[in-house]
Formats: structure tokens, C-alpha cells, sequence
């Protein structure tokens, strides 16, 4: 390679802009990227980094700029030619066919046929084997994909990408859902494709992430392009002011509460071969954390919790009062509220802000009840100001929101439904800094309503910083606990471990 | 370029009042969405203007009430298949539960049935309606208890249940028109008078059939905007995990839907009936392609979650001006059809293109 091939940036984009109704998503951002480089792109929810990138993945059309690969302009980029040119891309949503299994998902629309036109599945195992492999986990090939956790559905995905020896890879959280060592794992793997003169652009929440992967970083913010710096000079401050446009004073604003009677009280609650035993409490006023590594059995508390997996065994009280919950109606008409992981879950994204919001009430009216459609909406438009919602439409659907926005949307349902018992499964998840210092916020202003609320979280800062008493779980049991204050990572870890 | 954001009116349920917030959408936008929300009556009206150039009879009163008259009882259907394809359903069983339970009131209502030793009937119309109304209900109910308890896809169960719901049509009316030249005698009557007025008389000028489609309409328009029931109608056809996170029964919402289907389905019947001044096992066979065609070209998403009751009446009349502008312009029954399942095809790979585009944007 000659030196000027190598100062010529594998991609060069000028003045791109984009603009969707009502929101300028892009305005007039310059972005490069060179051979060999990983170049972490930040920014709070909403601030641009994902129509970015689709446009250099060719899904999203630009309304004006140039785009250079290679030094060549290239002017109609769409999902083909963007293949063509070396770019992969892998989503932030999953885009995987579930009923398919691993290898086919990783060999989707490229199939290896023998001589007589026939798919060579012996062939096609070897290779997604091999391919996993690469990545250092150990998936069947031969496993429907729909049966895999969500670290390694997302591990599929990256290994169907680069199978395509990827000139541009374009990662979109790509660690959103993956375990430590699996992340390890996957940085390893970034250094090589790094070592082999790949460009990749890395899109994260993760401020501690930024010094690990990449070597310069960009942050945008509402669509403008802040700076670019080298991750020498990025220390973790100047990222934060940056992307939020002011200095954090304090990123995790726990506030006291004081803490009441009894609010939730389980027994021995078991769920087949995935709960073991579980029984604990949280009073009024307090933040329950618990934390355990992926797996081990948060989500299916919270989801047993709820109504939503059957019950093998146990009891749960609420108000000392023993209570059966078969289904997400009698966990709210008890006063339950779960904001659920997965936020595609929790959202109909058709519908507009007024009866999201509104949407836990209808289980608890009769199917003919006559509905205020005033009230809603006023109701609605409290909670966006309270909460600072934007764009502070009535009326679009909430599709259009960005993912904070969304949590917001879900958080002012059990605002409104007036939940005393919160289960709050991975809050932060997904969302920028602004936008969780604001679910922080929200969760003391709740407590000291005298709101319970039981926070499950992976982040171990913030459910130390948070959390008046932590549990800790593992494979389905909960193996330590500790006071607000006794607690420090390596306890944590070693108690989930 | 009619490029369309938004889709219905129903959909956003805030009504056409601006909101504050609202002012803060460009006004581009804004007159983007009229069109769209305006499209089918647009079409509609485009329609009519070129019949009205092409034949001097479209514009006649006698034509225009005649196509009124032909679209309410699509309408009608459509008001119930409005809120199954809604909550991401189908119906495919509404004509023959439209012809079921009109055979089984005309029969009660021309018939002495000899039950055991007890004779019942001929009953009267006011007998007659609310036992069409109960076997479309059961009907629905049927179709909604199978989807729910066996878990079988909707377009499959109603595909079944239709077979079955025409197979009992046929036992109970012998396969024969009900009254027919064959059956009538003094025992073996004629249909009430209340039914044939319904189906072939006006009032106030507009044929009765057409009151009755409004009716239903602005009665299924209620349902959705404003009822527990309609949000989750909504809801679980926006989005099915969202709904039960939220605690919606799913199954009762579902089961509720098919019913109302029933219903409509059933009123549909009982007014075509009226019309043709007999009931008979194979009649309403086309509702089903025009119900559901009614309903797309009404602006509803064929997948679920959005739509409307005022689109698939408007979609009901496009379908009824279609079919009555081919008959003007001599047009063999036979191409009808095929143009009839053109147009439907048409009309979803047009939605699914705006949607395409629509979701990409995010």
C-alpha cells in the first residue's frame, strides 16, 4: 500500500442531510473513516447515528450530499450496491428469521448449491460451524434461531456478516445484549478485522466502551456533527458534555425515601426448571436492584412476577394479602407496573402517545366502556411536558419516537396507571445518558411517592448507585444480598459468578 | 407525488381537533396526510365523474339509489370485517353467515317446524330479525372460540367454519329458495312485509337499506373510537405482545371481534334477503371478496392496527359504483369478476408500497 492510498479514507461522507417530517435527522454532517479503524460514533437517542449509517448501508436514501468510497463518488447508493461495495452492516434490530435455523440464517439469499442445484446442507454446516467458530461460540448450526438467547442471536448476526468479508462494517450496538466474555470475545475479533484493513464504524451507548474499541470517535447530536477526536484525548467528561450539550453534574441522582410497610412480599417462587426458590421483599419507598449476569434468571422473575410464565410454586403477597397472578390483568389490578426489556414489547407502534399511555386501564374496564378521549389527551399532554417527551406530538404514532422517547412513553403508562409495585427489567437499556439520568429521576420521584420499585439491571454502576439493597442472582437463585453501601463490583461479580 | 404518512383518521384517535402540538407539524405534511386520508373518497368521486361521462344513465336517481341500495349490504358487512382485519384477523366466513342466518329466519318466518309434538311458526318478523341477529352471533362466536381455543390461523378457521356454515344452509333449506314457486303454499308463506320493505323500499328518499349501513357504520365508528373494546381492537392488532403486557385478554378481545362480524354479517343477510324476497344457501357468495376489498380500499392495514369503519363504507361504494358502471357499460359478468380481483390486488400491493416506503423513513 502506498502512503497516499493509505491517507485516502476508505470512506469519505460531505454535508450529508437528511430530513424526515418534522425532524431534521442529519444536518450537513462530514463523517470518515479509514482502513484499519474503528471509529465510534455517540450520541443520545434521536441524535442521528442510525439514519448514518443506514444511509451508508444503503437502506435510507440522503436528500443531499456526496459519499466517497474509496475516492470514487457514489451516487444512487441502495442496499445492493452498498453489498457490492463491501459494506455490511449488522442491525441493532435483529433481523434474523426465526424459524430458520443458524447456518440458514447465516447463509440467507447465498445458499451453497452442489452440482445438481441442490442445497449442499453438509457443506453449508461445515461452513456456519466454521464461521462461529471464528467468533469463538459455541452455537449448533443446525439450532433454530428462535431458540437461542438473545447474546447469541446477535452473535449469528454478526458472524452472517462476516461471512461476507465486509470491506465497511457497520455495527449498531452491537453489545447491547451480549455478555462480558462475549463482548470480550467480540472485541478480539474487531482488532483482527481491524488488522486486516477493515474500516468499521461502531455505534454505542457505552461511554466505557469507546477507549477499548475504537480509535477516534464523532459525536453527534440532534443530527449535527459535535466533533471528532481521538480517543486519547476523549475522556469520559468531555464525551458526555459533548453529547448532551452540558456537563452531567451528577449521573446517577439517588435520592432517598423513606422507606415504608411492606409492599411485596414472594415465598418460594418457583417456575420450572427455571426458578428456584425465590423469596424476598420490597417495601415501600425502596429500590430493590438485582443484578445477575445474562441468564440467570431476572427477566423470567419479573415475567413470573407479572403473569406472564405460569407459576410452578410459591406465594406472593402484596400488602401482606396473598395474591394469585395468572395474567398481566390481575398483576395490574394489583398495582403492578413492568417496564419490560424488550421496549418493542411494551409499545403499539402504530398507535399515538394518548393511548399508549392509557393502555394498562383497558384490562381494568369493561369491554363497553364508553372512554374520554379528552381526558386522555390532556392526560397525555401532562406527562410529555412532565417528562419532556419530543417531539411532543398528539398525534403521530409513536413508531417515530426515538428509543428514550419510547421508554418515556411506557414509563408515563404506570406514572398514570398509579402502580405501587414497579418492576423495572433492564430501564436503561438502549437509551442514551440524557434520557437515563431522566428514568433515574422518574424512579426517586417514584419512591418517594412511595412507590416499590424492583430494578433489574446488568449496568453494575448504576444499580450500586441506585439500589437501597441488592440481590444477586444466579441460574434461577438468588445467592447474596447486600445493603446500599456493602456492595461494590467485584462483590457483585463474585456473588453472580 | 401523493406520498401518504398517516394512515386513516380512526387510526391516531385524537379526531380532527388541532392540538396545540399539533401546529408544530409543517404544513407540507399536514396537506400530504389530507390527501391520504381523503384517498378513497377521491377515488370515489373520480369514479362517478367518469361513469357520468361515459353512460347518460349513471347519474339517474333510479341508477344511484340502485347502487345505494347494492353497497349497503357490503357496507354492512364490512363494518364487522372493519374490526377483524383491524385486530390482524380475517374473516372469510361473512357471506355464508349471512346466508346461513337469513335461511334460518326464513324458513322459521314461512315454515311450521314440528319439534317433538310441538309446532312452532310460522313466526313473524319481529320473531324473525333477532333470531338471524342470535345465529350470526353464534356464528361469529364459533369462528372467534376456534381461532382462540385451537390456535389455528384466522384465515383457516373462517375458510373451514365457511364451508360449514353453507353445508348447514343447505340441509335446513333443502337446497332450495326459501319461499320458493315450489314451496309456497298457505302453510309455506311468503317472507313479512317489514323484511322485503328493509331490503327493496326507500325512506325520506334513500333506500332503507342505505339507513341501516349508516347505521351500522356510525355504530361500528362508536366501537372503535370510543370503547374499551375498540382500543383493544387496536392494540392487539398493533402490536400482540404490547396488548397482553398491558393486560388485554387477547382471546375475549378476539372472540368479541368475530361475533361483531357475525352480527353485521347476519344484518347484511337479513336486508339482502329482503331485497331478493328470499333467502337461499348459496346467496351473499361474492360479500366475501367485497367485504374484504371494501375494507382495504378503505385505508385499514390488512396486517392490523389501523383503520377505520368510515374508509370501508366509502370502499364499500367504490366497489358498488365499480360493479355498477361495468353493468352500464355492458360488460359481461364474467370480466366483472376478474376485474373485481384485479382491483383488490391492486389495492394491497399499493398499500404495502406506501407502507414500504413509509416504515423505511424511520
Amino acid at each position: 500500500m502506498t502512503a497516499t492510498a493509505e491517507r485516502r479514507p476508505l470512506l469519505r461522507m460531505e454535508q450529508i442531510d437528511k430530513n424526515f417530517p418534522g425532524v431534521h435527522a442529519l444536518d450537513h454532517v462530514d463523517f470518515d473513516l479509514h482502513a484499519g479503524e474503528v471509529h465510534v460514533l455517540l450520541g443520545e437517542n434521536g441524535a442521528g447515528k442510525s439514519t448514518l449509517v443506514k444511509i451508508i448501508s444503503g437502506s435510507l436514501p440522503r436528500d443531499s450530499g456526496r459519499i466517497f468510497i474509496d475516492g470514487h463518488e457514489i451516487d444512487g447508493l441502495n442496499p445492493e450496491l452498498s453489498k457490492q461495495l463491501g459494506i455490511g452492516m449488522v442491525y441493532q434490530e435483529l433481523s434474523l428469521v426465526p424459524a430458520l435455523s443458524v447456518a440458514e440464517n447465516i447463509f440467507l439469499g447465498q445458499l451453497p448449491h452442489n452440482r445438481l442445484g441442490v442445497v449442499d446442507w453438509p457443506e453449508i454446516h461445515a461452513k456456519a460451524r466454521e464461521s462461529l467458530a471464528i467468533l469463538g461460540v459455541e452455537i449448533d448450526p443446525q439450532q433454530e434461531v428462535r431458540n437461542l438467547n438473545v447474546g447469541e442471536q446477535q452473535l449469528t448476526e454478526i458472524a452472517r456478516v462476516l461471512t461476507k468479508n465486509p470491506k465497511i462494517l457497520l455495527l449498531d450496538e452491537p453489545t447491547s445484549a451480549l455478555s462480558d466474555t462475549e463482548r470480550e470475545r467480540l472485541f478480539e475479533i474487531i482488532g483482527r478485522l481491524r488488522e486486516r484493513g477493515v474500516g468499521i464504524i461502531y455505534i454505542s451507548h457505552h461511554l466505557a466502551e469507546v477507549p477499548l474499541v475504537g480509535q477516534r470517535v464523532t459525536v453527534l447530536r440532534d443530527g449535527r456533527s459535535i466533533g471528532t477526536l481521538p480517543v486519547d484525548q476523549a475522556d469520559r467528561d468531555t464525551l458526555i458534555g459533548m453529547m448532551v450539550g452540558r456537563q452531567l453534574a451528577e449521573q446517577y441522582p439517588k435520592v432517598a425515601a423513606l422507606v415504608g410497610e411492606t409492599a411485596l412480599r414472594v415465598e418460594d417462587l418457583t417456575v420450572l426448571d427455571q426458578l428456584h426458590g425465590l423469596s424476598c421483599e420490597v417495601h415501600q419507598g425502596e429500590i430493590l436492584g438485582i443484578f445477575g449476569l445474562m441468564g440467570a434468571g431476572q427477566a423470567e422473575f419479573a415475567r413470573a412476577l407479572f403473569g406472564l410464565l405460569p407459576i410452578a410454586g410459591g406465594q406472593v403477597y402484596i400488602n401482606h394479602q396473598p395474591v394469585h397472578i395468572h395474567h398481566p390483568a390481575d398483576a395490574i389490578k394489583h398495582g403492578l407496573g413492568l417496564l419490560t426489556r424488550d421496549r418493542r414489547e411494551g409499545l403499539v407502534p402504530l398507535l399515538s402517545i394518548p393511548p399508549n399511555i392509557t393502555l394498562a386501564g383497558l384490562s381494568q374496564t369493561p369491554f363497553y366502556k364508553r372512554m374520554s378521549l379528552r381526558s386522555e389527551t390532556e392526560t397525555a399532554q401532562e406527562y410529555i411536558e412532565d417528562l419532556h417527551i419530543v417531539p411532543p406530538s398528539i398525534e403521530r404514532p409513536v413508531m417515530y419516537l426515538s428509543g428514550g422517547n419510547q421508554q418515556k412513553v411506557v414509563l408515563a403508562r404506570w406514572l398514570f396507571s398509579e402502580s405501587k409495585i414497579l418492576i423495572f427489567d433492564e430501564p436503561t437499556r438502549g437509551i442514551d445518558v440524557g434520557a437515563k439520568a431522566e428514568v433515574f429521576a422518574l424512579m426517586n420521584r417514584l419512591t418517594q411517592r412511595g412507590a416499590a420499585i424492583i430494578m433489574i439491571s446488568s449496568e453494575m454502576p448504576e444499580i450500586l448507585a441506585m439500589a437501597d439493597r441488592i440481590l444477586v442472582m444466579r441460574a434461577g437463585r438468588f445467592t447474596a444480598e447486600f445493603q446500599t453501601g456493602e456492595a461494590t463490583q467485584e462483590k457483585l461479580l463474585q456473588s453472580a459468578s | 407525488m401523493i406520498q401518504p404518512p398517516d394512515a386513516n383518521p380512526e387510526t391516531t384517535q385524537t379526531g380532527p381537533t388541532i392540538t396545540p402540538a399539533g401546529r408544530t407539524q409543517d404544513v407540507g405534511r399536514t396537506a400530504r396526510e389530507i390527501i391520504t386520508r381523503a384517498g378513497p373518497l377521491i377515488a370515489l368521486i373520480l369514479l362517478s365523474i367518469y361513469l357520468s361521462l361515459a353512460t347518460p344513465y349513471f347519474l339517474s336517481v333510479s341508477n344511484l339509489t340502485n347502487v345505494v341500495r347494492q353497497s349497503s349490504i357490503t357496507a354492512i358487512l364490512a363494518v364487522g370485517q372493519t374490526l377483524v382485519i383491524i385486530s390482524s384477523g380475517i374473516d372469510l366466513s361473512v357471506g355464508a353467515i349471512a346466508a346461513l342466518s337469513s335461511c334460518v329466519a326464513a324458513v322459521l318466518m314461512t315454515q311450521q317446524i314440528h319439534v317433538g309434538g310441538a309446532t312452532i311458526g310460522p313466526v313473524n318478523f319481529w320473531m324473525g330479525l333477532p333470531i338471524a341477529l342470535l345465529v350470526g352471533l353464534l356464528a361469529g362466536a364459533f369462528n372467534g372460540f376456534i381461532i382462540t381455543r385451537a390456535r389455528i390461523p384466522d384465515f383457516i378457521a373462517t375458510l373451514g367454519t365457511l364451508a360449514i356454515f353453507r353445508g348447514v344452509a343447505l340441509l335446513i333449506t333443502d337446497g332450495l329458495p326459501i319461499p320458493s314457486h315450489l314451496t309456497a303454499t298457505e302453510l309455506k308463506g311468503y317472507l313479512p312485509a317489514e323484511m322485503i320493505w328493509m331490503g327493496s323500499e326507500d325512506l325520506l328518499g334513500i333506500p332503507v337499506a342505505g339507513w341501516i349501513a349508516l347505521l351500522v357504520v356510525v355504530i361500528g365508528w362508536f366501537i372503535l373510537r370510543y370503547t374499551s373494546l375498540g382500543r383493544s381492537v387496536y392494540a392487539v392488532g398493533g402490536n400482540r405482545e404490547a396488548a397482553r403486557v398491558s393486560g388485554i385478554n387477547i382471546d375475549r378481545t378476539k372472540l368479541i371481534v368475530y361475533a361483531i362480524s357475525g352480527i353485521t354479517a347476519a344484518i347484511g343477510g337479513f336486508v339482502l334477503a329482503g331485497r331478493l324476497n328470499s333467502a337461499n344457501a348459496l346467496m351473499a357468495e361474492e360479500e366475501n371478496l367485497r367485504s374484504i376489498a371494501a375494507v382495504v380500499i378503505g385505508g385499514s392495514n390488512l396486517f392490523g392496527g389501523e383503520g377505520g369503519v368510515f374508509g370501508s363504507l366509502i370502499g364499500a361504494l367504490i366497489m358498488g359504483v365499480l360493479g355498477n358502471g361495468m353493468n352500464l357499460l355492458n360488460l359481461s359478468a364474467f370480466w366483472q369478476r376478474i376485474i373485481q380481483g384485479v382491483v383488490i390486488i391492486l389495492v394491497v400491493v399499493f398499500d404495502q408500497w406506501r407502507r414500504r416506503r413509509f416504515i423505511l423513513r424511520r
